[in-house]
């Protein structure tokens, strides 16, 4: 019964929420933005000079930046690609009907609930490492040489165990998504003549479309904020070869104590993280009517 | 659900899900292992995978010289403590939302998302920066504040998307049984919430557990909790395998058994309700 | 007791007046049927009465006492949801004794009371369920004990049935029809199925746009309809509307006839067409007669069977003393 009364009881139940997000929202964000105008660093304290654009100026024309937006794509992009395809293809295996089904979804599940420090240690040392690792054991075994791949390859080093962490969040979206599926389409189609892959390709990844949007976005907003596992492993190296967006920034403002171009570098974050926000929030907002 | 399979067909694709569900989860049982090995035996070439012997030892260790412990207490007080402030201030908003709906209701909904999507990144050197000034760097307040308010807006959508499948008919038919709004909050409301505020309470632990950009951050000995606890151990040489081991494995292993009970809560919760 | 009174209540959402004015008096006992085609503004009515939605304007009473301002609990009516809005987390015995639980009762008097509805409604094998673990049919009967336990002035039924198959709800509807003999209590129906206010009701409230249109007793609208709207909502098959000549020789606009009161002729009825699809009943033949001339097809009840098949030539003759005539209104003309 929406009566006066209860509507004014309803805006003081959902104020605090309200005021807490919109100081956490806007007070940091104006101090970013206000920061990024300035010479700041904390390293030389005195005045804080206005200095307009040349933060930005000097953040983007940093080779590092242009690495660290490559290395950005190649890594939310590399891991999209497997998550997304490996966790259609595990869904696909994990809606058959197989011994064990609870137990065998929960070992796939698993890697999303390790925290990504553990994870990170746990790939670089005892698989990855040139001399210790379980992968130099293998190597060895099949008479090849040791690789070591967080200093030969560690971008893909860390797409790779990126995409270990994410591989079940995509699985598990895109199954739950399966299973809503009404069997009866399936079987219709079968009855219209369909094969097994003109199920899958007509029917089924139709069906999948919004989950996998919906994969791809929230992934993409995790995945923009890589941190811990670079800063564990290579430590955005070597060079800037496994420096992204996240990492650079840090690195401006904590390990360089450069103020003024991280945020700056903060700026440029942001607005990267809107551009995908907005078709996020569109799709959510849709289901909201629903 | 495909229909009852041919048992030869039923065997071959169960053979083959638990080899590529054994290949997902090798990295974590392998740490398992490992922290029940001595250091040599953790290295060893050829490695070995049950036939050595167990030692608990590596666990002792761990707690003796880096206070295992303290850290742990750390991430309970953090993400626990975040989660219940969360859900004190969630709790009230996505009820009125979802019973008591404005023309304004989906707005405020999609902004508190859109907060969610701001990257950490981009206010860092702020947070920072207020924290160093007022006191809160390295303090378990401090990063219970800052878990709690980045959390709060998946704790009011997953609340709302519960709360909103409570039929408002079973709330009238309780006001035509003459209930009050305290019993009907009481007997009815709160019932069946329940469920909803548990699933919410438990998702949000795990996330505020894991969560490693702000702890590694914004901490340092005092208040770290297991993740920046865990990052501790990158740099140190020699052998650690089976120390690493032993502290990765208490590390994850309690977020492990509430992860595999919160499965299913878990998609809706981190789609927005996008996907049930 | 349970008398109530509508006294130019309105109700409007925002600018959308979906109550006009409208007056009603509901006498103590009765069991009034409110219906109408979906959107009508049955439901809304019915809300209003019980106090879930507000009134815009006008006045409530209950018993002669006014029940405007009364929230919903206070109005001592019983309610029975479309679907059943039992509590899930409750068993049946505790859902039934919600509402004494509510008023305060002894635990005693409560358990006795629960039992005794129990026993009504053939429910005691089934107190300790949750309603997730009841049938369609079973699940109504727990909504139906929980309403009769508190001894309400009135009972409201909201489409109770229109979740039931078809066999259950001709079970229920008589089960309902009884317990209003044995409790004498006022009950008001809310329904768009015809035959369900036809075969319970004393008085049919019909409504449309949220006007009423008739109310009177089942049989006053059928064999008296008011107007076009109630002739053809009442009535199963649907009254036959003619318009045009036919009409103008019976002197009126539009001219209706039940298809009952159509008698088949050999030669030289009124009215010649062409028979389709016959309905086969056993009891009753009806037949759907194209190419009349009068509207595109005529429905005509025979009783038992006819020879007549589909592509038949078919005479057809009216009972005149049964012809309903209209005005261009659509009013009735006496």
């Amino acid at each position: 019964m929406a009566t006066q009364h209860s509507r004014s009881a309803a805006r003081l139940m959902i104020s605090p929420a309200v005021i807490l997000l919109l100081g956490w929202m806007l007070i940091p964000l104006a101090l970013t933005l206000y920061f990024s105008f300035l010479r700041y660093n904390l390293l030389m304290p005195g005045t804080n000079p206005f200095v307009g654009l040349e933060n930005y100026s000097y953040f983007l024309s940093d080779p590092a930046f242009t690495a660290a937006m490559v290395n950005t794509l190649l890594l939310v992009g590399g891991v999209l690609v497997i998550t997304v395809v490996g966790g259609i293809l595990l869904a696909l295996l994990l809606d058959q009907d197989i011994w064990g089904q609870g137990v065998v979804r929960i070992l796939v599940i698993a890697p999303f609930f390790v925290m990504p420090t553990v994870s990170a240690l746990v790939w670089k040392n005892m698989f990855m490492n040139p001399v210790n690792g379980l992968f130099a054991h293998l190597a060895e075994f099949l008479g090849l040489s040791a690789f070591d791949f967080l200093s030969q390859a560690p971008l893909a080093s860390i797409i790779g165990i990126v995409s270990w962490q994410w591989l079940p969040f995509a699985t598990l979206i895109l199954l739950t998504a399966m299973q809503s599926l009404d069997s009866e389409q399936l079987e219709a189609a079968e009855m219209d003549g369909a094969g097994p892959l003109s199920r899958f390709w007509f029917i089924m990844l139709p069906h999948l479309a919004r989950a996998i949007t919906v994969v791809v976005l929230i992934q993409t907003i995790f995945l923009l904020s890589v941190f811990a596992e670079i800063l564990v492993t290579t430590n955005g190296g070597p060079g800037t070869a496994s420096t992204n967006l996240t990492y650079l920034v840090y690195a401006e403002s904590l390990l360089r104590f450069d103020v003024g171009t991280g945020s700056a570098g903060g700026v440029v974050a942001i607005i990267l993280a809107n551009i995908v926000a907005i078709f996020l929030m569109r799709m959510i907002g849709k289901n909201l009517d629903a | 659900m495909a229909r009852a399979a041919s048992p030869r067909r039923r065997a071959a694709i169960s053979v083959l899900a638990w080899i590529v569900a054994l290949l997902i989860f090798f990295p974590i049982l392998w740490t398992v292992l490992t922290s029940f090995k001595t250091e040599a035996e953790a290295v060893a070439d050829p490695p070995s995978f049950v036939a050595f012997d167990w030692t608990l030892e590596n666990y002792f260790v761990v707690q003796e010289r880096s206070d295992y412990f303290r850290h742990f207490w750390n991430s309970v007080v953090i993400s626990i403590g975040s989660t219940i402030i969360g859900l004190a201030i969630a709790v009230p908003a996505a009820w009125a939302m979802a019973f008591v709906p404005g023309k304004q209701t989906k707005n405020v909904l999609m902004w508190m998302l859109s907060t969610k999507m701001l990257p950490p990144v981009g206010v860092l050197v702020p947070i920072y920066l207020i924290f160093r000034d007022v006191g809160l760097l390295d303090t378990r307040v401090g990063l219970v504040i800052v878990l709690t308010l980045i959390n709060l807006p998946i704790i009011v959508w997953m609340l709302y998307t519960y709360f909103r499948e409570i039929p408002g008919d079973i709330l009238e038919a309780a006001r035509m049984d003459g209930a009050n709004l305290r019993s009907e909050v009481l007997y009815v409301l709160l019932p069946m919430a329940l469920p909803g505020i548990a699933s919410t309470f438990l998702l949000n632990v795990i996330l505020a557990w894991n969560e490693a950009f702000w702890t590694l951050n914004l901490t340092a000995a005092n208040s770290a909790p297991l993740t920046a606890f865990i990052a501790s151990y990158s740099s140190p040489e020699g052998l650690f395998y089976a120390k690493l081991s032993a502290a990765s494995t208490m590390a994850i292993a309690p977020i492990l058994i509430l992860g595999w009970f919160s499965q299913k809560q878990l998609v809706r919760g981190l789609t927005f309700g996008a996907v049930k | 007791m349970g008398r109530i009174t509508l006294d130019k209540v309105t109700k409007s959402f925002g600018e959308v007046q979906v109550i006009p004015p409208l007056d009603l008096t509901i006498e103590d006992g009765e069991f009034v049927v409110f219906v109408g085609p979906s959107g009508c503004g049955k439901s809304t009515l019915l809300r209003l009465i019980a106090g879930l939605e507000d009134v815009t304007s006008g006045e409530i009473r209950i018993d002669g006492r006014n029940a405007t301002e009364t929230p919903p609990a206070r109005r001592g009516l019983a309610m029975v949801f479309q679907s059943y809005a039992l509590y899930p987390h409750m068993s049946v015995r505790k859902n039934i004794a919600f509402p004494l639980r509510m008023a305060g009762l002894e635990k005693a008097e409560q358990d006795r009371r629960v039992v005794e509805a129990a026993k009504v409604l053939n429910l005691t094998d089934y107190l300790d369920r949750r309603p997730g673990q009841l049938s369609g049919g079973q699940r109504q009967r727990v909504a139906i004990g929980r309403a009769i336990v508190r001894e309400p002035a009135a009972f409201l039924f909201d489409e109770p049935l229109s979740n039931l198959d078809a066999a259950l709800r001709v079970g229920m509807r008589l089960e309902i029809s009884e317990l209003h003999e044995r409790l004498k209590t006022t009950m008001i129906y809310v329904t768009h199925d015809q035959v369900e206010a036809m075969t319970m009701a004393d008085k049919i409230v019909v409504l449309r746009a949220g006007n009423i249109e008739q109310v009177g007793s089942p049989l006053d609208l059928y064999h008296t309809p008011r107007n076009l709207f109630v002739a053809g909502f009442i009535g199963s098959p649907k009254m036959n509307l003619i318009n045009g000549n036919a009409a103008k020789q019976h002197g009126a606009s539009t001219i209706g006839v039940r298809p009952e009161h159509l008698r088949i002729v050999p030669e030289g009825g009124l009215w010649t067409g062409t028979v389709g699809v016959s309905e086969h009943l056993g009891s009753d033949t009806f037949l759907h007669v194209h190419d009349t001339g009068l509207a595109d097809v005529i429905t005509v009840r025979a009783e038992g069977e006819v020879g007549l098949r589909h592509g038949d030539t078919i005479h057809l003759t009216p009972r005149e003393d049964k012809v309903h005539r209209f005005d261009e209104q659509g009013g009735r003309v006496a």
